[in-house]
């Protein structure tokens, strides 16, 4: 087992699919078969995942744990190291080191509704929760689903999403997706197939769409920074108390582990770090930390 | 606690006898206006009197850059570079120093422990020694005018001899293997330490009321006083390199003109520069120097580590090129200056 917990450990890439022209996804299996079977992480966990020679950058895992001792990330090709893995091929090394971050709480969920609403690449760590809640059918109570893309190209998973909207019903979830680009067809399609569940405009909109959500509901949220605001304006109009919204966050990290400083948010009463204090956060959290979303 | 005293006469033979623990470093005057710890060939080069070093200790247990990795590509493996067996001497370690130093040996320690620090803090020797605070000293403010722990000992001067406090079970150890430097302390020399310690506590000019500082930089937000130092601020991160108690780092791939070994090297890294709050894709969430000095302040300000981030030693205020006066910023957030 590693004693430094700055060292990499090794990795395969097992499968590359390309999702659309900047975000691929990518598996990984451990090399260390025991360090393999510690990993053990909740949805909202990241790693940072890096290539020799290149760096590494913090990423968040789009599965929930699994028996097949893979996980799955959605690389999106925004800078030097994400670059660098996108060149890479099934058979390749790459470098990873976690599990990191506290991750959602999904024990606290448990005998709750779910309203997960994700936008853009946030739909990755968001997956997870979905995934991991679908697995556990049974703790759960209505599970719904807001996905926001700018367009059909750019949808992320789109195999797991289009069965989630056609076929959600009989995954017990239902889901709901928003596109941006108004001349989309393809979206305009899966909007006249089902006009209760697809829309065009904002992730935001699709409030419109859904039933009023029980008191009894934890919003959780993924998305680009913008997102947040708007979606927070409408779960407070909703009544959502601040305890029951969950989000996560991006930050610029190093290390993953609270020492490099980079991802540190809040003033003098309330500093924290997103890589071991968050990076879920509730919205109580972001009340009370300013500068947070 | 255990106190010893050391004659002034004894001096020279004491300060031979800590270069036998290790290496030695002390504070030099380097120029007119700047100390730095440096290895020790003389002992006419140590200054006792200084005030500050431009770079505190801290550069002797997280290094301004150094090695973590070596790796190679074909052969796939990250190798630790050896991590040497060099032991140190730190000599003339003030009070605020050595409590900064409690505050990193927090981060870097407690829970996931940093093996580069842990090593290298396995393999040193701080001898603190008392000073006289100059006109941007607040340590009083800060509570870190007196090191409780975190050295091996702690000399405070009380005129013709020292008064030495034993710190660590290593501490302990060299008075015990050089009993003939060491004399028991008597009550006048407890006398003369409290005398001592009066006086300097008195000597203090600069001040800052600490209560309630951060809920007054919270509700401080939004105000005024980050655009005017922000536009101030030359964005050099000078602050973050001499404080003794920043410790961001960045860490970077080095690879070799053979593209196939290199080394990831891990260096001091400044709040204060535009990139330190950039992610991929180009957001940043510190975009100005108003959300990066109000970043700074309140990072300072905080009780994050059970204590303040903050030790009182003057030094951005000191070396800060575009003379940004750290207590005259805390002042104008309490609202004690407009």
């Amino acid at each position: 087992m590693k004693v430094n917990p700055l060292e990499p450990m090794k990795a395969k890439i097992t499968e590359i699919e390309t999702m659309t022209e900047i975000e691929k996804l990518i598996t990984i299996k451990l090399h260390d078969r025991e360090y393999a079977e510690s990993f053990s992480y909740t949805p909202g966990q990241f790693v940072t995942l890096g290539v020799m020679g290149v760096g590494e950058a913090p990423i968040s895992i789009c599965t929930a744990q699994n028996d097949e001792l893979e996980l799955e990330f959605c690389i999106r090709n925004a800078g030097r190291v994400t670059n660098a893995i996108h060149k890479l091929k099934v058979g390749d090394t790459v470098w990873g080191r976690g599990p990191y971050g506290n991750g959602f709480p999904m024990d606290v969920y448990e005998g709750n509704d779910l309203l997960l609403i994700a936008g853009g690449l946030g739909i990755a760590p968001i997956r997870g929760v979905l995934q991991y809640a679908l697995q556990n059918r049974e703790k759960y109570g209505d599970i719904s689903v807001l996905y926001g893309v700018r367009c059909y190209d750019l949808m992320l998973f789109k195999d797991d999403m289009l069965d989630y909207f056609r076929n959600g019903d009989r995954h017990g979830v239902k889901f709901y997706l928003s596109y941006e680009d108004k001349e989309d067809q393809v979206c305009y399609g899966l909007a006249c197939e089902r006009d209760d569940r697809c829309m065009h405009g904002m992730v935001t909109d699709l409030f419109k769409k859904i039933d009023r959500p029980s008191k009894k509901t934890y919003a959780i949220i993924g998305g680009p920074p913008i997102m947040y605001k708007f979606t927070i304006m409408q779960l407070e109009k909703l009544n959502f108390r601040p305890e029951r919204v969950y989000m996560t966050l991006e930050r610029r990290m190093r290390c993953g582990v609270g020492q490099c400083g980079h991802c540190i948010v809040g003033t003098g009463k309330s500093i924290k770090y997103v890589c071991k204090d968050g990076p879920v956060f509730t919205l109580w959290d972001a009340m009370n930390t300013k500068g947070m979303i | 606690m255990l106190v010893k005293v050391l004659a002034k006469s004894s001096f020279s033979s004491f300060v031979g006898a800590l270069g036998d623990y290790g290496d030695l470093y002390a504070p030099v005057k380097t120029s007119e206006k700047v100390h730095s710890f440096k290895e020790i060939e003389s002992l006419t080069d140590i200054d006792l009197s200084y005030t500050r070093t431009m770079i505190p200790p801290k550069k002797f247990f997280i290094h301004p850059e150094e090695v973590i990795f070596e790796f190679n590509i074909d052969e796939e493996l990250y190798i630790e570079p050896p991590g040497g067996d060099e032991r140190i001497v730190l000599f003339g370690v003030h009070s605020c120093d050595i409590n900064a130093l409690n505050l990193l040996a927090k981060v870097f320690t407690e829970e996931l422990p940093d093996k580069y620090y842990l090593e290298r803090k396995e393999r040193s020797f701080i001898v603190g020694v008392s000073c006289v605070p100059d006109e941007y000293c607040f340590c009083h403010s800060t509570g870190t005018s007196y090191a409780q722990e975190g050295f091996e000992l702690f000399l405070h001067d009380i005129g013709d001899s020292y008064f030495v406090r034993v710190g660590s079970l290593k501490g302990h150890e060299f008075i015990a293997t050089h009993p003939s430097l060491f004399e028991a302390a008597e009550q006048s020399h407890y006398d003369s330490f409290k005398d001592a310690e009066r006086k300097m506590y008195a000597s203090f000019t600069n001040e800052l009321e600490m209560a309630g500082l951060q809920d007054l930089l919270d509700m401080a937000y939004e105000s005024e006083v980050w655009t005017e130092y922000g536009d101030k601020c030359l964005g050099c991160g000078s602050c973050n390199l001499v404080c003794p108690r920043c410790r961001c780092y960045d860490v970077e791939d080095h690879i070799n003109l053979d593209l196939n070994t290199g080394e990831r090297v891990r260096k001091w890294y400044s709040c204060m520069l535009s990139e330190h709050g950039l992610v991929a894709g180009g957001h940043n969430f510190r975009p100005t120097a108003r959300e990066r000095i109000r970043n700074r302040f309140n990072c300072k300000g905080s009780l994050r580590e059970d204590m303040p981030n903050c030790v009182g030693c003057g030094r951005c205020t000191v070396f800060c090129p575009a003379e940004i006066d750290y207590v005259e910023v805390m002042k104008k957030v309490r609202g004690d200056l407009k």
